[in-house]
Protein backbone atom coordinates (compact mmCIF):
# COMPACT_ATOMS: atom_id res chain seq x y z
CA UNK A 1 0.00 0.00 0.00
CA UNK A 2 3.10 2.68 0.76
CA UNK A 3 5.79 2.63 -1.38
CA UNK A 4 8.85 4.77 -0.93
CA UNK A 5 11.24 5.29 -3.57
CA UNK A 6 14.58 7.05 -3.82
CA UNK A 7 13.92 9.28 -0.84
CA UNK A 8 16.49 11.98 0.17
CA UNK A 9 15.76 14.34 2.65
CA UNK A 10 17.76 16.99 4.88
CA UNK A 11 17.65 20.04 7.03
CA UNK A 12 19.01 22.97 4.65
CA UNK A 13 21.66 21.96 2.53
CA UNK A 14 22.73 19.10 4.91
CA UNK A 15 21.10 16.11 3.61
CA UNK A 16 20.24 13.20 6.07
CA UNK A 17 18.52 10.33 3.75
CA UNK A 18 20.56 9.00 0.64
CA UNK A 19 17.77 7.21 -1.58
CA UNK A 20 15.95 5.67 0.96
CA UNK A 21 13.18 3.49 -0.01
CA UNK A 22 11.06 0.81 1.90
CA UNK A 23 7.29 -0.63 1.00
CA UNK A 24 4.99 -1.98 3.22
CA UNK A 25 1.50 -3.77 2.70
CA UNK A 26 -1.84 -3.97 4.02
CA UNK A 27 -2.09 -5.05 7.30
CA UNK A 28 1.62 -5.44 7.87
CA UNK A 29 3.73 -4.93 10.25
CA UNK A 30 7.24 -3.25 9.27
CA UNK A 31 10.04 -2.06 11.91
CA UNK A 32 12.50 0.56 10.88
CA UNK A 33 15.60 0.85 12.89
CA UNK A 34 18.57 2.68 13.38
CA UNK A 35 20.93 3.80 16.32
CA UNK A 36 20.32 7.24 17.54
CA UNK A 37 21.09 10.27 14.64
CA UNK A 38 20.91 7.00 11.83
CA UNK A 39 17.88 8.98 10.21
CA UNK A 40 14.64 7.16 11.38
CA UNK A 41 12.81 10.71 12.75
CA UNK A 42 13.98 12.47 9.17
CA UNK A 43 12.32 9.56 7.54
CA UNK A 44 9.19 9.85 9.43
CA UNK A 45 8.97 13.72 8.88
CA UNK A 46 9.89 13.43 5.25
CA UNK A 47 7.11 10.48 4.14
CA UNK A 48 4.66 12.56 6.53
CA UNK A 49 4.91 16.28 5.28
CA UNK A 50 6.55 17.42 7.96
CA UNK A 51 10.20 18.35 5.98
CA UNK A 52 9.47 18.58 2.53
CA UNK A 53 11.66 16.14 0.93
CA UNK A 54 14.65 17.07 -1.72
CA UNK A 55 13.59 14.12 -3.94
CA UNK A 56 12.39 10.92 -4.12
CA UNK A 57 8.57 9.18 -4.43
CA UNK A 58 6.06 8.15 -1.53
CA UNK A 59 3.38 6.59 -2.47
CA UNK A 60 0.25 5.24 -1.14
CA UNK A 61 -2.19 2.64 -2.96
CA UNK A 62 -0.49 4.41 -6.48
CA UNK A 63 -1.31 8.28 -5.63
CA UNK A 64 1.95 10.22 -5.13
CA UNK A 65 2.26 12.01 -1.63
CA UNK A 66 5.67 13.24 -1.86
CA UNK A 67 6.15 16.88 -1.60
CA UNK A 68 2.33 17.27 -0.52
CA UNK A 69 1.70 19.34 2.39
CA UNK A 70 1.38 17.46 5.65
CA UNK A 71 -2.71 17.91 6.06
CA UNK A 72 -3.02 16.65 2.20
CA UNK A 73 -0.71 13.46 3.70
CA UNK A 74 -3.03 12.86 6.68
CA UNK A 75 -5.93 13.19 4.61
CA UNK A 76 -4.68 10.24 2.38
CA UNK A 77 -4.73 8.42 5.58
CA UNK A 78 -1.36 8.33 6.89
CA UNK A 79 -1.40 9.13 10.86
CA UNK A 80 1.44 9.39 12.85
CA UNK A 81 2.37 8.79 16.48
CA UNK A 82 5.26 11.40 16.78
CA UNK A 83 8.25 11.37 18.49
CA UNK A 84 8.23 12.98 22.05
CA UNK A 85 4.11 12.37 21.90
CA UNK A 86 3.05 16.24 20.82
CA UNK A 87 0.25 16.17 23.00
CA UNK A 88 -1.66 19.56 24.05
CA UNK A 89 -0.64 18.93 27.62
CA UNK A 90 -3.10 21.84 29.14
CA UNK A 91 -6.09 20.70 27.61
CA UNK A 92 -7.72 17.61 28.70
CA UNK A 93 -7.12 14.02 27.30
CA UNK A 94 -11.20 13.93 26.02
CA UNK A 95 -9.89 17.27 24.16
CA UNK A 96 -6.80 15.92 23.00
CA UNK A 97 -8.53 13.06 21.44
CA UNK A 98 -10.81 15.18 19.97
CA UNK A 99 -8.66 16.97 17.82
CA UNK A 100 -7.36 13.79 16.64
CA UNK A 101 -10.47 13.44 14.70
CA UNK A 102 -9.52 15.93 12.05
CA UNK A 103 -11.74 14.81 8.77
CA UNK A 104 -15.36 14.87 8.52
CA UNK A 105 -15.10 10.96 8.59
CA UNK A 106 -13.86 10.78 11.56
CA UNK A 107 -15.62 13.61 13.22
CA UNK A 108 -18.54 11.43 12.40
CA UNK A 109 -17.05 8.67 14.24
CA UNK A 110 -15.54 9.93 16.72
CA UNK A 111 -18.53 8.72 20.03
CA UNK A 112 -17.81 5.07 18.44
CA UNK A 113 -13.42 5.99 17.88
CA UNK A 114 -13.32 6.85 21.62
CA UNK A 115 -15.56 3.49 22.66
CA UNK A 116 -12.83 1.27 20.59
CA UNK A 117 -9.57 3.05 22.40
CA UNK A 118 -11.16 3.04 25.66
CA UNK A 119 -11.56 -0.06 24.72
CA UNK A 120 -8.03 -0.95 24.73
CA UNK A 121 -6.79 1.83 27.04
CA UNK A 122 -9.62 1.53 29.68
CA UNK A 123 -7.32 3.61 31.81
CA UNK A 124 -7.66 6.95 29.19
CA UNK A 125 -11.23 6.50 30.04
CA UNK A 126 -11.04 7.48 33.80
CA UNK A 127 -8.28 9.99 32.93
CA UNK A 128 -10.71 11.72 30.50
CA UNK A 129 -11.28 14.51 32.07
CA UNK A 130 -7.69 15.47 33.57
CA UNK A 131 -5.52 17.98 31.56
CA UNK A 132 -3.12 15.16 29.59
CA UNK A 133 0.33 16.89 30.89
CA UNK A 134 -0.45 15.36 34.61
CA UNK A 135 -0.23 12.01 33.10
CA UNK A 136 2.51 9.61 33.69
CA UNK A 137 5.11 8.49 30.54
CA UNK A 138 3.09 5.75 29.67
CA UNK A 139 -0.59 7.20 29.81
CA UNK A 140 0.65 10.18 27.75
CA UNK A 141 1.65 7.71 25.16
CA UNK A 142 -1.79 5.77 25.30
CA UNK A 143 -3.18 9.20 24.79
CA UNK A 144 -0.53 10.28 21.41
CA UNK A 145 -1.41 6.22 20.05
CA UNK A 146 -5.07 6.45 20.36
CA UNK A 147 -5.28 10.24 19.48
CA UNK A 148 -3.97 9.06 16.26
CA UNK A 149 -6.51 6.02 15.72
CA UNK A 150 -9.00 8.45 16.58
CA UNK A 151 -8.16 9.98 12.55
CA UNK A 152 -8.63 6.59 11.17
CA UNK A 153 -5.69 5.98 9.58
CA UNK A 154 -4.91 3.17 6.82
CA UNK A 155 -0.96 3.36 7.67
CA UNK A 156 -0.07 4.22 11.39
CA UNK A 157 3.41 5.49 11.97
CA UNK A 158 4.56 4.99 15.87
CA UNK A 159 7.66 7.12 16.12
CA UNK A 160 10.05 5.69 18.94
CA UNK A 161 6.89 4.42 21.39
CA UNK A 162 9.07 3.49 23.76
CA UNK A 163 11.27 5.79 24.69
CA UNK A 164 11.60 6.39 28.12
CA UNK A 165 8.92 4.73 28.94
CA UNK A 166 8.87 1.51 30.95
CA UNK A 167 8.40 -2.34 29.52
CA UNK A 168 4.96 -3.51 30.24
CA UNK A 169 3.49 -0.40 28.46
CA UNK A 170 5.43 -0.85 25.19
CA UNK A 171 4.28 -4.00 24.59
CA UNK A 172 0.11 -3.09 25.77
CA UNK A 173 0.55 -0.07 22.78
CA UNK A 174 2.59 -3.23 20.31
CA UNK A 175 -0.19 -5.55 21.08
CA UNK A 176 -2.77 -2.71 20.20
CA UNK A 177 -0.89 -2.55 17.35
CA UNK A 178 -0.22 -5.63 16.41
CA UNK A 179 -3.78 -6.76 16.84
CA UNK A 180 -5.50 -3.78 15.00
CA UNK A 181 -3.07 -4.96 12.12
CA UNK A 182 -3.93 -8.68 11.90
CA UNK A 183 -7.56 -7.83 12.78
CA UNK A 184 -8.46 -4.86 10.60
CA UNK A 185 -5.87 -4.25 8.06
CA UNK A 186 -4.20 -1.55 9.71
CA UNK A 187 -0.77 -1.00 8.13
CA UNK A 188 2.08 0.05 10.77
CA UNK A 189 5.30 1.44 10.38
CA UNK A 190 7.20 1.07 13.86
CA UNK A 191 10.13 3.00 14.02
CA UNK A 192 12.54 2.01 16.93
CA UNK A 193 15.91 2.17 19.19
CA UNK A 194 14.59 -1.49 20.61
CA UNK A 195 15.53 -3.97 18.27
CA UNK A 196 14.16 -6.74 20.09
CA UNK A 197 11.24 -5.34 21.07
CA UNK A 198 10.31 -4.06 17.56
CA UNK A 199 11.39 -7.59 15.50
CA UNK A 200 9.33 -9.33 18.11
CA UNK A 201 5.97 -7.30 16.75
CA UNK A 202 6.75 -6.46 13.16
CA UNK A 203 6.83 -8.98 9.97
CA UNK A 204 9.80 -7.45 8.19
CA UNK A 205 11.84 -4.68 8.83
CA UNK A 206 14.30 -2.15 7.43
CA UNK A 207 17.88 -0.82 8.98
CA UNK A 208 19.05 2.15 8.56
CA UNK A 209 22.34 3.22 8.83
CA UNK A 210 24.12 6.92 8.38
CA UNK A 211 20.68 8.20 6.65
CA UNK A 212 20.93 4.84 3.84
CA UNK A 213 19.21 1.59 4.43
CA UNK A 214 21.97 -0.84 5.50
CA UNK A 215 19.58 -3.98 5.37
CA UNK A 216 16.07 -5.82 5.22
CA UNK A 217 14.51 -8.57 5.75
CA UNK A 218 11.90 -10.78 7.50
CA UNK A 219 11.77 -10.29 11.20
CA UNK A 220 13.11 -13.80 11.73
CA UNK A 221 15.97 -12.67 9.30
CA UNK A 222 16.76 -9.80 10.39
CA UNK A 223 16.90 -10.97 14.30
CA UNK A 224 19.53 -13.80 13.14
CA UNK A 225 21.51 -11.74 11.25
CA UNK A 226 25.31 -11.16 12.22
CA UNK A 227 25.68 -7.71 11.54
CA UNK A 228 21.79 -6.73 13.55
CA UNK A 229 23.04 -9.09 16.45
CA UNK A 230 26.71 -7.55 16.67
CA UNK A 231 25.45 -3.79 16.07
CA UNK A 232 22.05 -3.64 17.87
CA UNK A 233 21.05 -6.57 19.99
CA UNK A 234 24.26 -6.84 21.96
CA UNK A 235 24.62 -10.88 21.08
CA UNK B 1 -14.00 56.10 53.27
CA UNK B 2 -16.57 57.82 50.34
CA UNK B 3 -13.15 58.78 48.33
CA UNK B 4 -11.77 55.54 48.93
CA UNK B 5 -14.93 53.54 47.53
CA UNK B 6 -15.33 56.08 45.05
CA UNK B 7 -11.74 55.26 43.74
CA UNK B 8 -12.16 51.35 44.03
CA UNK B 9 -14.98 51.93 41.61
CA UNK B 10 -13.27 53.91 39.06
CA UNK B 11 -10.05 51.88 39.34
CA UNK B 12 -12.38 48.79 38.40
CA UNK B 13 -14.24 50.40 35.34
CA UNK B 14 -10.53 51.25 33.98
CA UNK B 15 -9.29 48.06 34.96
CA UNK B 16 -11.57 46.13 33.20
CA UNK B 17 -10.16 48.04 29.72
CA UNK B 18 -6.83 47.06 30.85
CA UNK B 19 -8.06 43.66 30.84
CA UNK B 20 -9.47 42.90 27.81
CA UNK B 21 -6.82 44.94 26.17
CA UNK B 22 -4.53 42.57 27.99
CA UNK B 23 -6.51 39.65 26.59
CA UNK B 24 -5.96 40.37 22.97
CA UNK B 25 -2.07 40.70 23.58
CA UNK B 26 -2.52 37.69 25.29
CA UNK B 27 -3.82 35.43 22.80
CA UNK B 28 -1.51 36.86 20.04
CA UNK B 29 1.45 35.89 22.47
CA UNK B 30 0.08 32.40 23.43
CA UNK B 31 -0.11 31.39 19.64
CA UNK B 32 2.70 32.89 18.07
CA UNK B 33 5.15 33.54 20.90
CA UNK B 34 5.37 37.49 19.44
CA UNK B 35 4.53 40.55 21.14
CA UNK B 36 2.26 43.31 19.65
CA UNK B 37 3.89 46.18 19.41
CA UNK B 38 1.05 48.07 17.78
CA UNK B 39 -1.89 46.73 20.23
CA UNK B 40 -2.52 50.36 22.01
CA UNK B 41 -2.59 51.89 18.07
CA UNK B 42 -5.19 49.48 17.16
CA UNK B 43 -7.40 50.42 20.22
CA UNK B 44 -6.49 54.04 18.89
CA UNK B 45 -8.01 52.85 15.50
CA UNK B 46 -11.12 51.68 17.10
CA UNK B 47 -11.90 54.84 18.53
CA UNK B 48 -11.30 56.85 15.00
CA UNK B 49 -13.63 54.13 13.96
CA UNK B 50 -16.97 54.43 16.56
CA UNK B 51 -16.31 58.09 15.82
CA UNK B 52 -16.40 58.18 12.18
CA UNK B 53 -19.64 56.02 12.64
CA UNK B 54 -21.36 58.39 14.87
CA UNK B 55 -20.34 61.82 13.47
CA UNK B 56 -20.46 60.69 9.77
CA UNK B 57 -23.71 58.26 9.69
CA UNK B 58 -25.03 59.18 13.24
CA UNK B 59 -24.87 55.10 14.91
CA UNK B 60 -24.74 55.56 18.38
CA UNK B 61 -21.35 54.07 19.98
CA UNK B 62 -22.30 50.88 21.81
CA UNK B 63 -24.45 50.14 18.46
CA UNK B 64 -21.04 50.47 16.14
CA UNK B 65 -19.38 48.09 19.12
CA UNK B 66 -20.14 45.19 16.42
CA UNK B 67 -18.70 46.74 13.29
CA UNK B 68 -15.91 48.13 14.65
CA UNK B 69 -14.82 44.64 15.99
CA UNK B 70 -15.46 43.01 12.63
CA UNK B 71 -13.97 46.35 11.02
CA UNK B 72 -10.71 45.00 13.12
CA UNK B 73 -10.44 41.75 12.81
CA UNK B 74 -10.59 41.73 9.46
CA UNK B 75 -7.77 44.51 9.79
CA UNK B 76 -6.02 42.39 12.14
CA UNK B 77 -6.26 38.93 9.65
CA UNK B 78 -5.15 40.73 6.52
CA UNK B 79 -2.18 42.57 8.78
CA UNK B 80 -1.25 38.50 9.74
CA UNK B 81 -1.65 36.87 6.55
CA UNK B 82 0.16 39.56 4.68
CA UNK B 83 2.59 40.57 6.70
CA UNK B 84 3.37 38.92 9.83
CA UNK B 85 2.90 35.38 9.07
CA UNK B 86 5.44 35.70 5.90
CA UNK B 87 8.01 37.06 8.77
CA UNK B 88 7.51 33.93 11.20
CA UNK B 89 10.70 32.42 11.52
CA UNK B 90 14.45 32.28 11.44
CA UNK B 91 14.94 36.09 12.58
CA UNK B 92 11.46 36.82 13.49
CA UNK B 93 12.09 38.34 17.03
CA UNK B 94 14.01 41.63 15.35
CA UNK B 95 11.92 41.09 12.40
CA UNK B 96 8.42 41.42 14.04
CA UNK B 97 9.54 43.96 16.52
CA UNK B 98 9.84 46.45 13.60
CA UNK B 99 7.38 45.49 11.65
CA UNK B 100 4.37 45.70 14.87
CA UNK B 101 6.27 49.06 15.99
CA UNK B 102 6.47 50.06 12.60
CA UNK B 103 2.19 49.62 11.94
CA UNK B 104 1.67 51.34 15.50
CA UNK B 105 3.33 54.16 14.17
CA UNK B 106 1.42 53.54 10.52
CA UNK B 107 -1.75 53.92 12.21
CA UNK B 108 -1.07 56.91 14.19
CA UNK B 109 0.16 58.89 11.60
CA UNK B 110 -2.57 57.91 9.44
CA UNK B 111 -4.75 58.98 12.26
CA UNK B 112 -3.25 62.73 12.74
CA UNK B 113 -3.21 63.00 8.71
CA UNK B 114 -6.89 62.08 8.41
CA UNK B 115 -8.11 63.66 11.87
CA UNK B 116 -5.21 65.87 13.02
CA UNK B 117 -3.96 65.71 16.27
CA UNK B 118 -7.25 68.07 17.69
CA UNK B 119 -8.52 65.93 20.94
CA UNK B 120 -12.27 65.12 19.71
CA UNK B 121 -15.11 63.62 21.84
CA UNK B 122 -18.25 61.83 21.22
CA UNK B 123 -21.35 63.09 23.04
CA UNK B 124 -25.00 61.41 23.35
CA UNK B 125 -27.63 62.10 24.71
CA UNK B 126 -27.14 59.77 27.53
CA UNK B 127 -23.37 60.41 27.89
CA UNK B 128 -23.35 62.82 30.54
CA UNK B 129 -25.83 60.50 32.77
CA UNK B 130 -24.95 60.11 36.17
CA UNK B 131 -25.74 57.22 38.13
CA UNK B 132 -25.39 56.87 42.41
CA UNK B 133 -24.84 54.04 44.16
CA UNK B 134 -25.05 54.60 47.68
CA UNK B 135 -22.09 56.89 48.45
CA UNK B 136 -20.87 56.57 44.93
CA UNK B 137 -21.50 57.76 42.01
CA UNK B 138 -20.39 56.66 38.33
CA UNK B 139 -21.05 57.94 34.79
CA UNK B 140 -23.90 55.69 32.81
CA UNK B 141 -21.70 55.28 30.13
CA UNK B 142 -18.85 53.85 31.97
CA UNK B 143 -21.25 50.82 33.86
CA UNK B 144 -22.79 50.63 30.18
CA UNK B 145 -18.92 49.63 28.68
CA UNK B 146 -17.95 47.98 31.90
CA UNK B 147 -20.80 45.81 31.43
CA UNK B 148 -20.43 45.25 27.46
CA UNK B 149 -16.71 44.57 28.53
CA UNK B 150 -17.30 42.16 31.61
CA UNK B 151 -19.82 40.12 29.09
CA UNK B 152 -16.80 40.03 25.66
CA UNK B 153 -14.43 38.67 28.21
CA UNK B 154 -16.70 35.56 29.43
CA UNK B 155 -17.79 35.10 25.75
CA UNK B 156 -14.02 34.97 25.18
CA UNK B 157 -13.79 32.65 27.67
CA UNK B 158 -16.36 30.44 26.47
CA UNK B 159 -15.18 30.61 22.86
CA UNK B 160 -11.35 29.79 23.60
CA UNK B 161 -12.39 26.39 26.24
CA UNK B 162 -15.77 25.04 23.92
CA UNK B 163 -15.70 25.95 20.23
CA UNK B 164 -13.59 23.52 17.35
CA UNK B 165 -12.01 27.13 16.19
CA UNK B 166 -11.32 27.83 20.48
CA UNK B 167 -9.63 24.37 20.67
CA UNK B 168 -7.34 25.03 17.49
CA UNK B 169 -6.21 28.23 18.83
CA UNK B 170 -5.02 26.57 22.18
CA UNK B 171 -3.95 23.36 20.50
CA UNK B 172 -1.55 25.73 18.61
CA UNK B 173 -0.50 27.43 21.43
CA UNK B 174 -0.01 24.50 23.68
CA UNK B 175 1.80 22.53 20.85
CA UNK B 176 2.97 23.61 17.22
CA UNK B 177 4.14 20.01 16.64
CA UNK B 178 1.22 18.60 17.91
CA UNK B 179 -1.20 21.23 16.01
CA UNK B 180 0.47 20.16 13.01
CA UNK B 181 -0.10 16.02 13.42
CA UNK B 182 -3.35 16.19 13.65
CA UNK B 183 -3.74 18.49 10.72
CA UNK B 184 -4.23 22.13 12.09
CA UNK B 185 -3.83 24.43 9.38
CA UNK B 186 -1.78 27.02 11.53
CA UNK B 187 -1.74 30.14 9.33
CA UNK B 188 -5.81 30.00 9.41
CA UNK B 189 -5.28 29.68 12.99
CA UNK B 190 -2.89 33.07 12.97
CA UNK B 191 -5.52 34.77 11.17
CA UNK B 192 -7.75 34.86 13.53
CA UNK B 193 -5.75 34.95 16.64
CA UNK B 194 -4.31 37.82 15.54
CA UNK B 195 -7.84 39.25 13.83
CA UNK B 196 -9.74 38.54 17.12
CA UNK B 197 -6.75 40.02 19.09
CA UNK B 198 -7.27 43.41 16.54
CA UNK B 199 -11.42 42.95 17.58
CA UNK B 200 -10.16 42.87 21.28
CA UNK B 201 -8.57 46.33 20.81
CA UNK B 202 -10.90 48.46 19.12
CA UNK B 203 -14.00 47.54 21.11
CA UNK B 204 -12.16 48.39 23.99
CA UNK B 205 -11.67 51.65 21.79
CA UNK B 206 -15.27 51.69 20.92
CA UNK B 207 -16.41 51.31 24.28
CA UNK B 208 -13.64 54.31 26.18
CA UNK B 209 -14.93 56.89 23.44
CA UNK B 210 -17.78 58.42 25.75
CA UNK B 211 -16.07 59.17 28.95
CA UNK B 212 -12.29 58.93 27.00
CA UNK B 213 -10.62 61.93 24.53
CA UNK B 214 -9.86 60.45 21.34
CA UNK B 215 -7.19 61.31 20.06
CA UNK B 216 -4.23 59.80 17.66
CA UNK B 217 -1.52 58.95 20.58
CA UNK B 218 -4.87 57.59 23.11
CA UNK B 219 -3.71 54.04 22.58
CA UNK B 220 0.02 54.35 24.16
CA UNK B 221 -1.24 54.06 27.84
CA UNK B 222 -3.55 51.11 27.30
CA UNK B 223 -0.88 49.44 24.96
CA UNK B 224 1.82 49.29 27.60
CA UNK B 225 -0.60 48.25 30.60
CA UNK B 226 -1.79 45.69 28.11
CA UNK B 227 1.92 44.22 28.12
CA UNK B 228 2.15 44.27 32.07
CA UNK B 229 -1.33 42.58 32.30
CA UNK B 230 0.23 40.00 30.30
CA UNK B 231 3.55 39.58 32.07
CA UNK B 232 1.61 40.01 35.34
CA UNK B 233 -1.70 37.35 34.92
CA UNK B 234 0.59 35.21 33.37
CA UNK B 235 1.28 33.91 29.82
CA UNK B 236 -1.49 31.97 27.93
CA UNK B 237 -4.50 32.07 30.67
CA UNK B 238 -7.15 34.63 29.82
CA UNK B 239 -8.60 34.78 33.94
CA UNK B 240 -4.99 35.19 35.03
CA UNK B 241 -5.07 38.09 32.43
CA UNK B 242 -8.54 39.18 33.24
CA UNK B 243 -7.92 39.50 36.92
CA UNK B 244 -4.40 41.13 36.52
CA UNK B 245 -6.24 44.01 34.48
CA UNK B 246 -8.43 44.63 37.16
CA UNK B 247 -5.61 44.93 40.19
CA UNK B 248 -3.76 47.22 37.73
CA UNK B 249 -6.64 49.65 37.57
CA UNK B 250 -6.98 49.84 41.23
CA UNK B 251 -3.56 49.82 41.68
CA UNK B 252 -3.27 52.93 39.84
CA UNK B 253 -6.61 54.89 41.23
CA UNK B 254 -5.59 54.10 44.96
CA UNK B 255 -1.90 54.80 44.27
CA UNK B 256 -3.20 58.03 42.85
CA UNK B 257 -5.65 58.74 45.69
CA UNK B 258 -3.67 58.17 48.82
CA UNK B 259 0.24 58.80 47.08
CA UNK B 260 -0.52 61.74 44.60
CA UNK B 261 -1.58 61.53 40.56
CA UNK B 262 1.51 62.38 39.45
CA UNK B 263 3.27 59.25 41.21
CA UNK B 264 0.53 57.16 39.36
CA UNK B 265 2.54 55.53 36.41
CA UNK B 266 5.59 55.18 38.60
CA UNK B 267 4.43 53.55 41.01
CA UNK B 268 2.34 51.10 38.44
CA UNK B 269 5.91 50.71 36.50
CA UNK B 270 7.98 49.78 39.94
CA UNK B 271 5.45 47.34 41.31
CA UNK B 272 5.85 45.40 37.48
CA UNK B 273 9.67 45.47 38.23
CA UNK B 274 8.99 43.79 41.71
CA UNK B 275 6.85 41.43 40.42
CA UNK B 276 8.77 40.66 37.69
CA UNK B 277 12.05 40.28 40.02
CA UNK B 278 10.11 38.13 42.56
CA UNK B 279 8.79 35.76 39.68
CA UNK B 280 12.31 35.68 38.31
CA UNK B 281 13.25 34.65 41.74
CA UNK B 282 10.38 31.85 41.96
CA UNK B 283 11.34 30.56 38.67
CA UNK B 284 15.13 30.48 39.70
CA UNK B 285 14.82 28.51 42.83
CA UNK B 286 12.44 26.04 41.17
CA UNK B 287 14.72 25.15 38.45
Amino acid sequence: MLRVEGLNAGYGAVQVLWDVGFHVDDGEIIAVLGSNGAGKTTTVRAVTGLLKPMSGSVQLDGRELCGRKSRAILDAGIVQVPEGRQLFTEMTVYENLELGAFSPEAKAKLAESLEVCYGYFPRLKERERQAAGTLSGGEQQMVAVARALIGLPKLLILDEPSLGLAPNVVDDILTVAHGMAKQQGLSVILVEQDVTKALSTADRGYVIENGRVALSGTASELSADEHVKRAYLGI
Amino acid sequence: MDTFLQACLNGLMIGGFYSLMGMGQNIIFGVMKIINFCHGEMLMVGMYLTYVFHAWLGIDPYLAVPLVALTMFLFGALFQHTLITPSLGTHSFTNLLFLTVGMGVLLTNVAQVIFSSDYRTITTGYSSTILSFGPVTVALPKVVSFGVLIVISIALFFFLKYTPVGKKIRAVSQNPIGAQVVGIDSKKIYMITYGLGAALAGVSGALLTLFYVINPTAGSNFGFRALIVVVVGGLGSIPGAFFAGIFLGLLETLVSLFIGPSLRTLVVFATFIVILVIRQNILLRRA
